[in-house]
């Protein structure tokens, strides 16, 4: 047999909240597809699993230093390492992670200065420009669970005084937009949904628009004076107009929720800037993703030259899917594994166009393609 | 297997209405035959598409033309749409029919093919390991449905007119959240057309809300009626656990605004099944297909609907059994896309007797689609 292609595992190391790796079953699966595995010290650690959960006597398994992770042929990160990490890389290392390029072009530059390889996982797509490496699905759901559960924090059931249904808008009609309105129609959680169901609730009615809407504000402030939860999940053609303007806001009632499922940065300083589509709202990572509307951190958090007097209790987290960590790893392993069985006998140089399936959606994510489209 | 001990596929055509046009389309035939299949065409197939038989003679040279019958003796049986139970009744012992069975929902003809020894893999019960189907095209569902019914609301919509600038925005209640629904509300907010959502944007039109609702708020009738007196396209997407029972019954349709359109998306037949009498999602509309799908209520098709089913209230009504079917070309391009990797792994296992559970991919995704790995609610297998 010849000599196995080795992929290193480094850890995320961005908020203390950031717990996600890869699982033991994954690594063994990697072993037995032919490769040879490098696990950063302390990986599995923060989710509660210990060097030995992943070497399970495979002699294919070994612990490695960041440093030496970083050299092998591969390097298999969910998130991608900070931009000073990477001159770290071997010469000849393919960096495989969400490296988001289209909206990336700092990190775009620095890739291409580098002379790096790199598959972007959330490029890789299959003949139909699907993304088959995704958690949208736990995006929706996670976000609104994380909204219902404020409310059922005071009223576990989620009956309502007046009888009436709760009312959710959803702003966007996207592959978020979808799930969110199963989501939302379920409470973001379905024990909660039954629960609701069984003591005789009057469930949820879920509001979407789109742009032809959100274009009318007059038909957008008559929405918004009925809405229990609002939620961003748009992709806008414009990022530096918000859709929903912050002194519309004062229109939703006081203890309605914002959800923000699409996570915008503020980010001022680009060019075009690039604002939230829900205007005044602040940015939430794993660490905190609940902001009171009297949060002392919303001023930290948003750019003083955002409008933000006219505030709700928002949910906003960059990593949704990271909040159960164990079940998002469990679903981008499965997502992955098939990749990488492709990745194992082929390389980011050989891989074709004309390959066979995962071979292509592989090559369309080739910063290389990327930068020659 | 033939004479050169090659695995035969049979392609027949899809005898049913006469607006079904569709056919595999030469790339995948051609594919079958360049993954080692003996392939055999019933004669005149893709005529329908406008396809000649020199385009999948191009692509597949060495196909064999035939009669019905005798397409129908192959190894393979390769159809999309079920066929009757005459032709199924026609297959060799230990054969397979790889189509859309809708096990599910079809006792009778999972029954059906049990007894005569046929193996079958159902095209919607493929899917990956997290459950997906991978063989689908709920987007040309949602897209061709919603289109079909905002050019009926085109023509009937009341002053001020669907296209004047001052009318309200389009209100539709979406029953059902479920991957159909989903599709559905992303076609709904683009009037299930791109270029009239252009155009409509352009001339400063309001747009649509999509109001959807889970089959869990359809029990509360005040809640309901309210909803339907303000709605312009009422839509069935719905995934009923128990169909004996209709969502929306037929009387709710009297709250609905005269001009209103009911779109059915999930088009569940009216059927008897042993005791049980099975119904459609909305009370009392009909069921249409390829060569009728848009009925006006005074629409003779209305009192073709079982005499049990109460139908009094009525509505403009869309449905058709294959919305996918509307476009052909595209629906079997997308299909055949879908289908390649399937049906390479079929050809080159030799067959549905050496298709691995614990195999790639998608020898997993068949194995989970065969019939005899299928379990009933019942826990019949």
């Amino acid at each position: 047999m010849g000599k196995r292609m080795r992929i290193g595992f480094p850890l995320m190391r961005e908020e203390p909240g950031e717990k996600r790796v890869f699982l033991p079953d994954f690594v063994q699966k990697m072993t037995d597809a032919g490769f040879e595995v490098f696990l950063e010290e302390g990986y599995g650690n923060p989710l509660g699993f210990y060097f030995d959960d992943y070497k399970n006597d495979n002699p294919f398994v070994h612990p490695a230093s960041r440093e030496e992770v970083f050299q092998k042929e591969y390097v298999l990160i969910l998130r991608s390492p900070s931009k000073s990490e990477y001159p770290s890389l071997g010469k000849n290392s393919c960096l495989i992670s969400m490296l988001h390029y289209p909206t990336r072009p700092a990190r775009i530059k620095l890739i291409k200065k580098l002379g790096m390889k790199t598959i972007s996982l959330d490029s890789v797509v299959d003949d139909f420009n699907v993304r088959l490496v995704e958690n949208m699905k736990a995006v929706a759901w996670n976000g609104l669970d994380a909204a219902f559960s404020q409310f059922s924090k005071n009223n576990p059931a989620l009956l309502k005084n007046s009888g009436d249904p709760w009312s959710v808008l959803v702003i966007g009609s996207g592959v978020v937009g979808k799930h969110a309105v199963d989501a939302a129609s379920k409470f973001g959680r379905p024990q909660r949904n039954a629960s609701h169901i069984e003591k005789g609730g009057s469930g949820v009615i879920v509001r979407t628009i789109g742009r032809n809407i959100t274009r009318h504000p007059k038909l957008i402030i008559e929405l918004l004076k009925g809405t229990d939860v609002l939620v961003d999940a748009t992709q806008r053609h414009s990022p530096s107009e918000p859709i929903i303007r912050n002194e519309w806001l004062s229109q939703l009632p006081e203890q309605a929720i914002i959800v923000d499922l699409s996570v915008d940065p503020y980010s001022l300083d680009t060019a075009p800037p690039i604002v939230k589509g829900i205007e005044g709202i602040p940015q939430g990572n794993l660490d905190k993703f609940v902001f009171e509307s009297d949060d002392p951190d919303w001023d930290e958090m948003v750019p003083p030259e955002i409008p933000s007097q006219n505030r709700r209790m928002t949910v906003s987290c960059y990593s949704w899917p990271g909040i159960h960590p164990e079940a998002c790893m469990r679903h981008y392993g499965q997502q992955i594994r098939r990749l990488m069985r492709v990745l194992c006998t082929k390389n980011y140089d050989t891989l074709s166009p004309d390959g066979l399936y995962f071979e292509r959606a592989l090559y369309r994510a080739r910063v290389d393609t990327f930068l020659n489209n | 297997m033939n004479s050169e001990n090659k695995l035969t596929i049979g392609l027949p055509i899809m005898h049913v209405e006469a607006g079904e046009k569709r056919a595999f389309l030469p790339k995948l035939v051609g594919c079958l035959e360049k993954y080692g299949a003996q392939v055999v065409l019933e004669n005149g197939y893709g005529a329908g598409m406008g396809l000649s038989p020199e385009a999948y003679q191009q692509a597949a040279p060495a196909l064999i033309y035939t009669a019905n019958d005798e397409v129908f003796q192959q190894d393979i049986i390769f159809i999309l749409r079920c066929p009757d139970e005459g032709r199924i009744r026609s297959m060799r012992r230990g054969s397979c029919l790889v189509s859309m069975l809708h096990y599910g929902t079809r006792p009778k003809r999972i029954k059906l093919l049990r007894s005569l020894g046929l193996q079958a893999i159902s095209l919607d019960s493929i899917t990956d390991d997290s459950g997906r189907r991978m063989i689908e095209n709920f987007n040309a569902v949602a897209w061709n449905g919603m289109d079909a019914a905002f050019k009926l609301l085109q023509k009937i919509y009341p002053s001020p007119g669907f296209f004047d600038p001052t009318r309200p925005p389009i209100h539709i209640t979406l029953v059902g959240a479920g991957t159909l629904g989903a599709h559905t509300v992303r076609a709904a907010v683009r009037y299930g057309n791109l270029p009239l959502q252009e155009k409509l944007v352009k001339a400063g039109v309001p747009g649509v809300i999509v109001s959807a609702v889970d089959y869990d708020i359809t029990n509360h009738a005040d809640i309901m009626h309210d909803l339907l007196g303000h709605t312009d396209i009422l839509v069935d997407a719905s995934s009923r656990k128990d169909t004996t029972r209709p969502i929306i019954a037929n009387n709710w349709l009297a709250h609905l605004p005269p001009y209103a359109i009911v779109l059915d998306l999930c088009v569940d037949p009216y059927q008897q099944i042993g005791d049980a009498f099975h119904t459609k999602g909305i009370e009392g509309i009909p069921q249409g297909n390829l060569d009728q799908y848009m009925f006006t209520p005074d629409d003779p098709a209305f009192d073709q609907i079982p005499a049990q089913v109460p139908s009094i209230e009525r509505r403009h009504t869309v449905s058709c059994y294959s919305w996918p079917g509307i476009h052909p070309p595209a629906c079997m391009q997308i299909y055949g896309s879908q289908l390649h990797p399937i049906m390479r792994t079929l050809v080159s296992r030799g067959g549905v007797a050496n298709i691995n559970p614990d195999g790639n991919f998608f020898e997993r995704a068949i194995s989970r689609a065969l019939l005899s790995n299928f379990q009933s609610s019942t826990g019949e297998k």
